[in-house]
C-alpha cells in the first residue's frame, strides 16, 4: 500500500477539486438520473415485449392444439410462430434488437420474414438511437471522463504548479497513475451504483434463480465495462499531460470521443454496406423460383424431375399407377419437393449472409482501432441482441419449420389413403392427438462460449488494449517534459 | 473590415480542414444516396421483369382452372420513391417500398418485412439529412465556441474594443461570415445533389433548402447566445457539445424510448395470430357459415349460389375473405396505434429542433412513418380492386386463356400529401428568435456597459 501512497494523494486531490466544480456535479447527478430512466425504461420494455411473446406463442399453441381430425397438409399450412424473446441482458444493451422482426410464421413450402420490427412501426425518430444502460456507459460516460480528466495535467502545467510537483521527486509515472486513479475513482462513484441496481435488475427479472451462463455472461459485461471506462481515463490524463494548453487537450478529446462514438460506427457500416451491396427481397426470391424450377417443378405434372421419380416408384412396388402404391403419393412428393426447396433456400440465404458478413467485416476490423465498436459488439454479443444471435433466432425458426413440415408430410405418407375421394365425400383426415406430437417452437438463446468464439475480433481487441495501456503510460512517463 | 475578417477565418487550419471535411462528407453523402435511388431503381425494373414471367408462367401451367391460378400470383404495388428521397433516406431502407400480394388474405401478406442487414439499419445511413443534422452543428461549434471568448484570453479584445466603434457590431460580423460560409457550402451540395440526382426544382425542394437554412441558423443562434454569456472557451465548447449530446443523442433517444413505451404494440402479434385462425377454422364448419358472412360483405354476388360438392373455389374465396373480415377489428387497431406513435412523435418533434428538422425533411422526401401508413392503406385498396376484379371471373370459371394477363404491370403508388409551410418553419423560426434576442440582450447588457 506504501508503494502507491503518492499516486493515492494526487487522485485524492483530483476528486477533491473535482467536486469544487459545481458543473461536474450537475453533469454527475444528470447522468446518474438518465441512468435511472434508461433502467427503468429497458426493465418496462423488456417485460412488454417478453409478455406479449410469450402470451401469442402460448395462445397459438392452444390453438395449434384444439385443431380437429384433418388433413396434416391443412395443419402444415395451418402453420406454427417463432416469436422471439429476450434474454435478461437485452434490458440494458438493446443492441439491434428495435431492427429485428418479431414474429415468424412457419408453413409448409415457404420461408417467410421475420415481421413486425420494432423499427416498422417506428418513425426516423428512432434512428437517433435508443437509451439503454449500456449506451450510457458506452457513450456518455467516456465524454464525462473526457470533461473531467481534460485539465488534470494540462492545467497543472499552464498554471505552474507541474513544474513544483515534478521538482519535488514525484515522477511522471506516478503523476499520471495518479491522476488516471483519481478521475476513476469518481467515475467509480457512478459506475458501482449503477452494477449493484443492474444486478439487481438482473436478478429479480429471473427471480432470483440464475443459469451459470447467464451469470457468467453478467461478470463479463461488468468487466469488459469496467476494463473500457478505465481506457477513457487513460487516454484523458495522457492527452491532457501531453497538450500544451487544456483547451488544446480538451478539443483533442472531444474530437477523439465525436470519431469513435459518432463518425467511425457509421462511416464503416456505411463503407461495408456501399462495397458489398446485398440484393433485393424480389432478386433474392426470383432466384430461388428459378432455382427450384430447374430443379423440378411437383406443380407441373410433366416436370422430369418428378416424372422419374413417379417411374422409378412403379417400377419398385411393381404397380401401373401411383393409386396403386402402398402409401400416400401426394405426401410423399411433397416430402421430396420441401427437401428441394428448403436446400435451394438455405444455400442462397447462405450466399445472402455471406454478403451481409463482409458488410460487417468493415466495422469488425476497425475495432481493433475503436475501442467503442469492440465494447459494442462485445456487449450486443453477451445480450444477445447483436446480428449473429439474430440470424441464429432465424435459423432456429428455420429448422422448426422444416421439421415440422416434413412430421406433417410423414403423417400424410403413413396415414392418409392413397385414394382420393370422391367429390361429394368427406376429406380424409387424421386423430387430432398426433397434433400434440409437434413440440412447441422453443428458442434457444447462444451460450456465453459461442458467443465469446463469434465476438473473438472484439475480444482481442480489447485485450489488445489493456496490454497497450501500460506500454503507453511508460512511453509518456519517458517522453513528456514539464513545460 | 468584413472582407479581412473574413480573410481571417478563412486562413486559419482548422477552418479549411473543417470546411474540406463537410464538402467531401456531403458528397459522400450524395454518392449513397445515389447508391440507394440506383437499387431502388432496379428493385422496381425487377419487379415489373417478375410480374411478367411469373404470371405468364403461371397461366400457362394452369390453363384449366382460374381459382387455382389466382392461388399462386402475385401483383406488385410499388411506393413511388422520390428523387429527393435520397437525400434522406429515413425509414425507406427499413420498410418495403414494393408489396407483391396475391388476392388471398391480406392480413397474413401486408407486414411481410425487407430482407435487411441489421447492423446497416442500426449504424444507420449516412444520407444528407446526417451530414446536416449531425455533422453541421459540429462545425458550427467549432467555428464560434471561441469568438470573443479567445480574443480575451489572449488581450487582444481591449484593443478591438478600443479600436471598433461599435463591438456588437463587430460580433454580428463574425457570425455573418461564419453563417454565410456554411449557408454558401450547403448551397453548393443542394446544387450538386440537384444535378447529379436528378432532382426536381419544386416546393419540395425549396422546403428542403428552407429548412436545412433554418436549421443551420438554429446552431449559430445558439453559439450566439452562448457566447453572449462571456464566458471562457473550454466553458463554451462544454456546453455546447453537451446541448450537441442533448440534442442530437439524449433528448431523442428518450422520447423515442418514451414513446415506444407509452405507445406498445401487441396488437401486432394478437392480429396474426387472429388472422391465422380466422381462415384456417372454416375449413372445419358449416360451409354456409362462411357463405353467408361472404354474401354479406358483397352481396353483389349473392348470385352466385354455393355448388355441390366437397370443395370448389368460391368457397375456398370466401374463407380467405372472412380471414381478414374477422380479423378487422384487430387490423384496425393495429393502424390506429401506429397513427398515435407517429402523431405523439410529430408532436413532441415540435420542440426539440433536431428532432423536428429531421421528421420534417423526411415527410418532404416522403420515407417517414407516414407515408409507410398511406402506402399500406393504399395496399389495402390495390388488393380489393384486384379481388374484384378476379371474384366474378372465378366463380363463374372464366376461361385463363380469355384473359390479356399482359395488362396486369405493376402499379404504382405517389404520395401526394402537401407539407405544410407553418408547421414546417415555424418552430425553427420561434427558436431561432427567442435565442437571438436572448444573446443580444445579453450582450447589451456587458459589451456596451
Amino acid at each position: 500500500m506504501k508503494l502507491l501512497q503518492t499516486e493515492i494523494l494526487i487522485a485524492k486531490h483530483l476528486k477533491n477539486s473535482v467536486f469544487k466544480n459545481s458543473a461536474v456535479f450537475i453533469i454527475t447527478l444528470f447522468i446518474g438520473l438518465i441512468l435511472l430512466y434508461a433502467a427503468f425504461s429497458g426493465w418496462e420494455n423488456y417485460t412488454n415485449q417478453n409478455e406479449t411473446s410469450e402470451k401469442y406463442q402460448h395462445e397459438s399453441r392452444e390453438d395449434w392444439l384444439k385443431n380437429p381430425d384433418k388433413n396434416p397438409h391443412r395443419m402444415a399450412h395451418y402453420g406454427n410462430f417463432a416469436f422471439r424473446k429476450s434474454t435478461p441482458l437485452s434490458v440494458f444493451e438493446f443492441g439491434m434488437e428495435p431492427f429485428f422482426g418479431n414474429a415468424i410464421f412457419l408453413e409448409a413450402h415457404k420461408q417467410n420474414t421475420a415481421n413486425f420490427s420494432e423499427a416498422g412501426f417506428s418513425n426516423s425518430m428512432l434512428r437517433f438511437g435508443e437509451i439503454s444502460i449500456a449506451m450510457v456507459l458506452q457513450i456518455l460516460l467516456p465524454l464525462l471522463i473526457f470533461f473531467l480528466g481534460f485539465n488534470a495535467v494540462a492545467a497543472e502545467r499552464e498554471n505552474g504548479t507541474l513544474k513544483l510537483l515534478l521538482s519535488q521527486g514525484i515522477s511522471w509515472k506516478q503523476l499520471l497513475l495518479g491522476k488516471v486513479l483519481g478521475i476513476a475513482s469518481v467515475i467509480m462513484m457512478l459506475f458501482i451504483p449503477t452494477i449493484i441496481v443492474l444486478v439487481f435488475i438482473w436478478l429479480l427479472l429471473q427471480n432470483f434463480t440464475i443459469s451459470v451462463d447467464e451469470t457468467i455472461k453478467m461478470v463479463l459485461f461488468i468487466g469488459f465495462h469496467f476494463i473500457y471506462l478505465i481506457f477513457f481515463c487513460v487516454i484523458a490524463v495522457l492527452i491532457s499531460a501531453s497538450s500544451k494548453t487544456s483547451k488544446k487537450a480538451l478539443i483533442s478529446l472531444i474530437g477523439i470521443w465525436l470519431v469513435f462514438t459518432i463518425i467511425l460506427p457509421r462511416t464503416t457500416q456505411a463503407i461495408g454496406a456501399y462495397i458489398y451491396q446485398a440484393p433485393s427481397k424480389i432478386q433474392f426470391n426470383s432466384d430461388i423460383e428459378k432455382d427450384i424450377l430447374k430443379q423440378g417443378d411437383s406443380h407441373n405434372p410433366n416436370d422430369l424431375h418428378y416424372k422419374a421419380i413417379k417411374d422409378s416408384l412403379l417400377s419398385v412396388y411393381k404397380v401401373d399407377s401411383v393409386q396403386k402404391l402402398p402409401f400416400n403419393y401426394s405426401g410423399f412428393i411433397m416430402t421430396e419437393g420441401e427437401k428441394i426447396s428448403s436446400r435451394i433456400y438455405n444455400k442462397h440465404l447462405e450466399k445472402l449472409l455471406q454478403v451481409y458478413e463482409k458488410q460487417n467485416s468493415f466495422s469488425k476490423t476497425i475495432s481493433f482501432f475503436n475501442p467503442y465498436i469492440a465494447m459494442k459488439n462485445l456487449s450486443m454479443g453477451l445480450s444477445n441482441t447483436d446480428y449473429d444471435s439474430y440470424i441464429d433466432f432465424q435459423k432456429q425458426a428455420e429448422e422448426y419449420r422444416y421439421n415440422m413440415a416434413q412430421k406433417m408430410n410423414a403423417l400424410q405418407v403413413k396415414y392418409i389413403s392413397n385414394k382420393k375421394p370422391g367429390p361429394n365425400e368427406k376429406p380424409l383426415t387424421i386423430n387430432k392427438e398426433h397434433w400434440a406430437d409437434i413440440a412447441e417452437f422453443h428458442y434457444e438463446t447462444k451460450g456465453v462460449s459461442d458467443v465469446l468464439k463469434s465476438e473473438i475480433v472484439s475480444v482481442i481487441s480489447i485485450i489488445l488494449w489493456i496490454i497497450l495501456l501500460p506500454v503507453l503510460i511508460r512511453i509518456a512517463a519517458k517522453n513528456l517534459k514539464a513545460i | 473590415m468584413l472582407a479581412l475578417l473574413f480573410k481571417n477565418f478563412i486562413r486559419s487550419k482548422g477552418t479549411k480542414i473543417g470546411l474540406i471535411f463537410l464538402l467531401i462528407i456531403g458528397f459522400i453523402s450524395l454518392l449513397i444516396g445515389q447508391q440507394f435511388q440506383q437499387k431502388q431503381h432496379n428493385t422496381i425494373t425487377e419487379a415489373a421483369v417478375y410480374q411478367k414471367e411469373h404470371i405468364a408462367r403461371n397461366a400457362a401451367f394452369h390453363k384449366d382452372e382460374i381459382g387455382l391460378l389466382l392461388y399462386y400470383i402475385k401483383f406488385s404495388l410499388v411506393n413511388k420513391t422520390l428523387p429527393i428521397n435520397s437525400l434522406a433516406i429515413g425509414q425507406r431502407d427499413v420498410n418495403p417500398s414494393i408489396q407483391s400480394v396475391t388476392i388471398r388474405g391480406l392480413e397474413a401478406q401486408k407486414y411481410d418485412a425487407e430482407l435487411n442487414n441489421p447492423n446497416n439499419l442500426l449504424s444507420g445511413n449516412i444520407d444528407f439529412s446526417f451530414v446536416l443534422i449531425y455533422l453541421f452543428p459540429l462545425l458550427i461549434i467549432a467555428f464560434s465556441y471561441n469568438l470573443v471568448s479567445e480574443e480575451k484570453e489572449s488581450g487582444t479584445w481591449k484593443i478591438v474594443a478600443t479600436q471598433t466603434e461599435n463591438t456588437f457590431l463587430y460580433i454580428l460580423k463574425l457570425f455573418y461570415i461564419r453563417i454565410l460560409s456554411l449557408i454558401l457550402l450547403l448551397t453548393i451540395v443542394l446544387f450538386v445533389a440537384v444535378l447529379f440526382l436528378n432532382i426536381p426544382f419544386d416546393t419540395s425542394l425549396l422546403t428542403f433548402y428552407g429548412l436545412s437554412v433554418l436549421y443551420i441558423l438554429f446552431w449559430f443562434s445558439i453559439s450566439f447566445f452562448i457566447v453572449s454569456l462571456q464566458k471562457n472557451s473550454n466553458f463554451n465548447a462544454v456546453i455546447l457539445l453537451t446541448i450537441w449530446l442533448f440534442l442530437i443523442i439524449i433528448l431523442p433517444a428518450i422520447i423515442n424510448t418514451y414513446v415506444v413505451n407509452k405507445y406498445p404494440i401487441p396488437e401486432a402479434l394478437e392480429l396474426t395470430v387472429k388472422q391465422r385462425n380466422a381462415y384456417h377454422e372454416k375449413w372445419d364448419m358449416d360451409k354456409k357459415i362462411t357463405m353467408d358472412k361472404f354474401y354479406n360483405h358483397y352481396p353483389q354476388f349473392k348470385k352466385y349460389p354455393l355448388p355441390e360438392g366437397e370443395f370448389n373455389w368460391l368457397w375456398y374465396y370466401a374463407m380467405q375473405q372472412a380471414g381478414d373480415d374477422d380479423s378487422s377489428k384487430q387490423s384496425q387497431e393495429l393502424e390506429n396505434k401506429l397513427q398515435q406513435r407517429n402523431n405523439a412523435s410529430q408532436l413532441i418533434a415540435q420542440f426539440i429542433p433536431t428532432l423536428h428538422t429531421q421528421i420534417q425533411l423526411n415527410e418532404i422526401a416522403k420515407s417517414d412513418l407516414g407515408n409507410q401508413l398511406l402506402f399500406l392503406k393504399e395496399t389495402k385498396l390495390f388488393h380489393e380492386k384486384m379481388r374484384l376484379y378476379f371474384y366474378p371471373k372465378i366463380f363463374d370459371n372464366a376461361e385463363v386463356s380469355k384473359e390479356n394477363w399482359s395488362k396486369f404491370k405493376v402499379e404504382t403508388f405517389s404520395d401526394s400529401s402537401e407539407i405544410s409551410l407553418l408547421k414546417a418553419f415555424l418552430p425553427l423560426l420561434l427558436f431561432n428568435l427567442v435565442l437571438i434576442c436572448f444573446g443580444w440582450r445579453n450582450f447589451k447588457r456587458k459589451v456596451f456597459s
